[in-house]
Order: structure tokens, then sequence, then C-alpha cells
């Protein structure tokens, strides 16, 4: 990791607040229109529906804010930015890291809002373990999706990676179960499901409400998602600066 | 110990599908050296410059930059590189920018001063997408010179500067060689190798075709021309004399073409009563030119054996 490279980029992340905002509004606009319909008695799996829908529309958040890294890692290939860190030691891995830490900063803004609202307006009680629990587990599982986010920033254009990022962010939450609870979904769905890296990470969540603790298994394949797309970002690091 | 090699590249090539970019390059720089590139687009400058930063393989040969591979030397922050074009985010500002890579090296020199040198002081709150090409440029060689590196490479440096914005920004190269460090820059403008460079390296479809002073050069193409005023020269003698190609007159003014201008100098004072004497060298432009038709006479000569 680079500490002046952080700052540099949280300072131009602030700059350009719109990704910003957008990351926060969405999941709060979803969590209003799923979450704060539903009757307050009403639950999913032994949970509060209320509380279910908080926990995934937090973590459709966390997840885009962190894919969003993708469009600074392809707007700095794009200038050929990238060629000019090779010309520097700026080792590949500090690169990955940093951007992946950046992914996991951007996470935290739409985690908190959507807890808040939920808190205030969606009236869910945990208790402080729980909360934190549930906050912890929700922000790691935006690791595999800054991984994503990084491969997505080699493999796009610039003027391409917003739609590809919004088109992969939506089909992910989708299909992963994020918005629909997968259990109400056709069978087929489920195993459609647990291939995402979506469907564990909220299943991470989701288990800090019921039992308190965190579902490890689930962990170890958000884990995993993380190792093997980090793997491939880094891969693509290389690659792409061998010649630009 | 103090190693006295820059970079050294042995029997480099360089292909790309069914183009030779790089067909054997050897070539030594010494420390301390400010050497030219100089060639037309596609003569292979570029890839010669990506192989010693390591950032292109060569297919065959070996490149060494001080003790280690390009990639040791970059990693040790010893090479400082100002690239043609891009290589910036184009929405940060300058100083954010300078800050940023500075905080990438060891032992980099404080922003302010890289700012200074380049002469772009005054710019360091502006956002990058506001500036001209010109002050990008400058940007750029700020970066280069913020490790605080033994080699600066440029590529094409001046590229879209005005002609004063060329000048400004030599004279703040100037002021780095002027420190010791060892510069190699490619360029297409002539002028800028005859004017700033110890040697300059000519390069034509991917080979070294002439390598020395700009003086040198000039020289092993077209030799000098004495003009001198001779009344009642004897042309025929003067034809003669060793090394002298050609004779014309105009009137009393007599030119002479010599490979060897100062022995034809000495034979002129001490035997006629040539006077007003003067001795040019063909330009630059005339010299790359006459190579440039010489490599490709011998290619045609090559290709006609084969």
């Amino acid at each position: 990791m680079n500490r002046n490279y952080l700052i540099f980029d949280i300072r131009r992340t602030m700059r350009n607040r719109r990704v910003l905002i957008f990351s926060i509004l969405m999941p709060l606009v979803l969590f209003m229109i799923f979450g704060l319909t539903i009757p307050k008695d009403a639950s999913e799996g032994g949970i509060s529906a209320i509380a279910y829908v908080m926990v995934s529309m937090a973590m459709f958040g966390s997840m885009s804010a962190a894919m969003s890294s993708g469009g600074v890692i392809a707007a700095e290939r794009d200038g050929g930015w990238n060629r000019t860190l090779r010309l520097t030691p700026l080792k590949p891995q500090a690169y990955v890291v940093n951007k992946v830490i950046l992914s996991l900063l951007l996470a935290i803004p739409p985690l908190l809002c959507v807890f808040a609202f939920g808190m205030i307006f969606g009236h869910v009680h945990l208790s402080l373990t729980q909360w934190l629990t549930v906050a912890a587990v929700s922000w790691l599982g935006a690791l595999p999706f800054a991984a994503i986010g990084l491969v997505i920033g080699y493999i796009a254009k610039p003027d391409s990676v917003q739609p590809i990022t919004g088109l992969s962010t939506m089909l992910i939450a989708a299909f992963g179960g994020l918005w629909l609870p997968v259990d109400q979904m056709p069978s087929i769905m489920k195993h459609i499901a647990q291939l995402t890296p979506a469907y564990w990470t909220g299943l991470t969540s989701r288990s800090a409400l019921t039992t308190g603790g965190v579902d490890t298994q689930a962990l170890l394949v958000v884990l995993g998602w993380t190792v093997v797309l980090g793997f491939i970002g880094l891969r693509r690091y290389r690659a792409d600066t061998a010649r630009a | 110990m103090t190693t006295t090699t820059a970079v050294s590249l042995r029997g480099v090539t360089k292909k790309y599908a069914d183009v030779q970019a790089v067909a054997g390059v050897d070539l030594t720089i010494r420390a301390g050296e400010v050497v030219a590139l100089l060639g037309p687009n596609g003569a292979g400058k570029s890839t010669t410059i990506e192989m010693l930063l390591g950032l292109v393989k060569p297919d065959q040969g070996t490149v060494q930059v001080y003790d280690g591979t390009p990639v040791e030397a970059i990693a040790q922050g010893t090479v400082g590189v100002m690239l043609q074009s891009g290589g910036i985010i184009e929405d940060a500002k300058v100083g954010e920018l300078l800050n940023l890579v500075a905080g990438l090296h060891k032992d980099p020199m404080p922003v302010e001063q890289a700012l200074e040198r380049a002469g772009i002081a005054d710019l360091a709150g502006r956002v990058m997408k506001g500036l001209s090409g010109g002050q990008k440029q400058r940007v750029r060689f700020a970066m280069a010179i913020i490790p605080q590196p033994d080699l600066i490479v440029l590529d094409e440096p001046t590229t879209g500067m005005d002609v004063e914005s060329r000048r400004d920004f030599w004279a703040s190269m100037h002021e780095e060689t002027a420190r010791g460090r060892t510069v190699l820059f490619a360029t297409h403008y002539l002028e800028e190798a005859d004017s700033y460079a110890d040697r300059v390296v000519l390069m034509r479809q991917g080979r070294v075709v002439a390598d020395g002073t700009a003086a040198q050069i000039k020289a092993s193409v077209s030799g000098r021309t004495i003009r001198a005023t001779i009344p009642g020269a004897d042309l025929a003698a003067l034809a003669s004399l060793p090394g002298v190609r050609n004779v014309e007159t105009r009137g009393e003014v007599v030119l002479l073409q010599c490979a060897d201008s100062d022995n034809t100098l000495r034979h002129l004072l001490e035997n006629t009563t040539a006077h007003d004497i003067e001795v040019t060298s063909a330009d630059l432009e005339d010299a790359v030119l006459a190579i440039s038709d010489q490599v490709k006479e011998q290619d045609k000569a090559q290709e006609t054996l084969a």
C-alpha cells in the first residue's frame, strides 16, 4: 500500500461527488420502495422482513460503490497512467491493494446511510453487537466486488465502464438475491444465485441477524472470490502495462 | 566505486508481427553524456527506449542500465522518464500529481523544487485538463526529475511545443545536465539534436546508422566546404590535392569540398594567395539525408544479392 496514493485517490473521488452520491441514493431509494412498504410484522426466514431488506440494500449499496473503483482504473489506464507507474518503484501489488482499499472506503457511506435509514424510518431493532457484526460483515462483503471493479477496470474502456459496471451490479444483485429473496424464486434460481458472490455476501450479512454469529462457510466463499478476482486483477495490471 | 556506463544495449532486436522494429542495436551511453536518439518516425527510437526502460522485452540481446536490468534500475529510482504523451491523470491538480509521484520514490526532491525547476511554480493548483500541451510537457518534465535520477530518458519531449516553450524547455533541461545527469532523448528535430546533445545516434529502420558528435556526423558525410578568394587559382592543382572531392568557382571565389579540410587549408595558406577563407560544414539535415540515402542504397544492393 502507498499512503500518498491513497490520499490522492480519496481527494480525487471527493471531487467527483456524482459517483459517491449515486452510490448512496440508489440503495436508499430501493430500500424505501422494497423495505419501508413492508408490513412491520412480516418476516422472512426468521428475520424481520424489513431488516432483511435493509441488509440486502446495504450490501447492494456497498457492492456498487466498491465496483465503481473500476471507473477510476479505466480512466487511469486510458491516459497511460499505468505506464507511468510502471516507470516508478511502485509495486503492482501495492497498486492493486490501494485500489481495493479505496473500494472498501467507498463502500462505507452507503452502508452507514442504509443502516441509519433502517434504524430511524424502518424501526429496525438490533442489539449493539448485532449492528456491529452486520456492519463489519457487510463491509467485508464488499471485498469481492472491489476485486470485480478491478477486473472491469482492466477490461473496459473508460466510455463503456459505467454501463458495464451498472449492468453487472444489477445482474449480480438480482440473481444473487439482494433485491428479492432467493427462497421466493423457483429452485433453479437458487442454483444460479449460488454462482454469484452476492448470494454469499448476503448470506454472511444476514447470518449475523439470526444467529448473532457469522456463517463461516459463506465467509470463506466470499474470501475465495476475492482472492481469485484479485489475482486476475493483478495479472491484468501486469499485462496491461507491458505495452500500452 | 563509480560506474561509468549508464546504459548498455547489446545486439538488441524486437519484432512486432511482420515489422522488425529494432534490428540489432548496440549502444553504450557513458555517465554524464547527453545523447540524442535521432531518426524519422518508425526508425525504432521508441521501441529502443521502451526496451531500455524494461517496458518491452527484446527478442534478442541484452539491456543493462547501470549495474542491473532496466527493471532493477526503475525499482531503485535511478531513472527518470518523460514519455511522449499521456502518462498523466487529467482530473488531478498539478501539485497533487507531483506529490503522488514524489511519494512513490525513495529520495524525491521537494515538490516545490521540481515545480520551480520545470518553470511551473504558478501552475501547482491547476487541474491538468485545463493546461496547454506545452504546460503538460513541463509537468511531465517535473515528474521525470522529481526522483533525482542519475539518468533521464525523454521520448520526443518537445512534441507539440511552440518555438518559445521549446527554447525554455531546453534551458530547464540544461540545468539538469549541468548537474551531471545522464540524458537520453529521442527527437526528430535535427536542430535539437544539433544544439543540445553531446552525441547524436542516428537510427533508421531499426538500426544505428551513425553515432558521434553532431560535428562528426556532418563531417562524415560531406566533409567540409572551404570557401576562399584565390586570384588566378590553379583549379587543376587544387582538384588534385588529397581529399578534395570537388572544386567550383564563382569568379575569384573558389569552393572546395574536402574530406580533410585541415590539410587542404594548410596547403592553401602555405602555397596560394587565398584570403577571406571560410570553412563550413554541411548542416545536420544534409548529413542525415545523405546517410539515409546511403543506407537505402546498401539495402537495395543487399536485396539484389538475396
